[in-house]
């Protein structure tokens, strides 16, 4: 099981990924709502697993994955994208993320993804 | 209807139709769209929406300006935000009441339908286009919501209902914009024409202006859509499936703009040709106007 913060801008969708993440076991260390803080709370509580929104306020989820990595390169990131965000998605992949869910999404699908990020 | 209203329109439904697909993911099952209208000057976007609504404001921060307005009577978010959840929708809400987390469900709604809309549009337009974050609020009156509706010249909107409660898309639309769309659409009313370019009054055209115009012309074979997983996992060697068949007629696009279909065949000189079927003389036309060739 894993620790994981949880970074997303809408409290409702960082609501839907803890049940889900919580349901399935996993312990949801923190939350931030914008790519700003996520870099704080990741230094602080040092995750095992982050999940990142894409579109977000102060700092997007793409600029926030650099931030981590550079930090930490061994972090293990999981984009939340939406639709048609396609091609941020395949960015973020290449600067270094594990895997990547598009919203909207099941629990299922976000448990496979930290599932994958930690095998 | 003129130009510039079918770019409006051919706009407004490519959005309706991507937020209705994501629409219906969220709240599945319960979701009836309405037709989309280009709005009048002076017309209300709170018109047939319940107040106070929700109000969900979206604006594009790149590639195009403008934005949206998500418009959501209080029952709809209530019962939006139910359905993702997940959760049964009760036959009365009673006394539930909107808090922090319906808002957040329907600003989250809209960001992720929009994103999708933007897509769409950024097809439309060959360039990508971005949406910002939701500014999401709870309007009690169309004179206050009326603070969040930019005042663009055009918009068009569509109204949808979420298990039979109400909600309405308004999509913001400044004249620039309307004329990247016209003009990416081939639309005649997007550029302007002098009087040798003219169509007549009978609506002949003299074809004598086209010649010596090139053009370029492609033909598709099909698409796909793959999930970006495996569009990603692609390696040479991989076969991806296609929508048509082996003896479907292929389409024949100008500039980004279907205009004849037609059936595949190998010449004599073992090279691909296309046996026309169907044609669309004034999208060719449109194409040659809006590329500027004549």
């Amino acid at each position: 099981m894993a620790r994981v913060l949880v970074v997303d801008d809408a409290a409702f969708m960082r609501k839907m990924v803890s049940d889900a993440l919580a349901g399935g076991g996993h312990e949801i260390v923190g939350e931030a709502s914008n790519g700003v803080e996520a870099l704080d709370r990741f230094q602080e509580l040092r995750p095992d697993v982050t999940t990142l929104d894409i579109t977000m306020p102060e700092k997007d989820g793409l600029a926030a994955l650099k931030d981590i990595l550079a930090f930490d390169p061994a972090a293990r990131i999981i984009m939340c994208s939406a639709l048609g965000q396609e091609a941020k998605v395949l960015e973020a992949i290449k600067g270094g993320a594990k895997d990547f869910v598009v919203k909207p999404f099941q629990g299922d699908r976000v448990l496979d993804a930290v599932a994958k990020a930690l095998a | 209807m003129t130009g510039a209203n079918g770019a409006l329109l051919e706009l407004g439904e490519s959005t309706a139709t991507a937020v209705a697909g994501v629409l219906e993911q969220l709240a599945s099952g319960g979701v009836e769209r309405g037709a989309v209208a280009v709005a009048g000057k002076d017309s209300d976007p709170f018109a047939g929406v319940a107040l106070p609504a929700v109000a969900a404001a979206v604006s594009y921060v790149h590639g195009v300006t403008g934005g949206n307005l998500f418009v959501v009577s209080v029952p709809a978010a209530l019962r939006l935000a139910l359905a993702m959840m997940g959760q049964e929708q009760p036959a009365e809400l009673g006394d539930a009441e909107l808090g922090e987390l319906e808002l957040s469900a329907v600003s989250e709604a809209a960001n992720q339908m929009l994103a999708a809309a933007a897509a769409a549009t950024s097809t439309v337009l060959g360039e990508s286009v971005e949406i910002g974050v939701p500014q999401t609020r709870l309007v009690a009156s169309a004179a206050e919501g009326r603070e969040l509706y930019d005042n663009t010249p055009h918009a068009t909107h569509v109204s949808f209902s979420i298990f039979g409660e109400s909600c309405r898309l308004v999509q913001l639309v400044p004249n620039a914009f309307v004329v990247r769309m016209s003009r990416a659409l081939g639309d005649k009313a997007g550029v302007i024409l002098d009087d040798s370019t003219r169509p007549s009054q009978s609506g002949s055209f003299d074809a004598n202006v086209l010649r010596g115009v090139s053009l370029r012309v492609w033909a598709e074979l099909g698409r796909a859509v793959p999930p970006i997983g495996r569009t990603v996992g692609l390696q040479p060697g991989s076969v991806l499936e296609l929508d048509k068949g082996v003896d479907d007629p292929v389409d024949l696009y100008v500039n980004g703009r279907r205009f004849a279909t037609g059936l595949l065949l190998v010449v004599d000189d073992g090279e691909w040709a296309v046996q026309i079927e169907s044609i669309e003389p004034a999208a060719i036309l449109g194409s040659a106007l809006t590329e500027g060739a004549i």
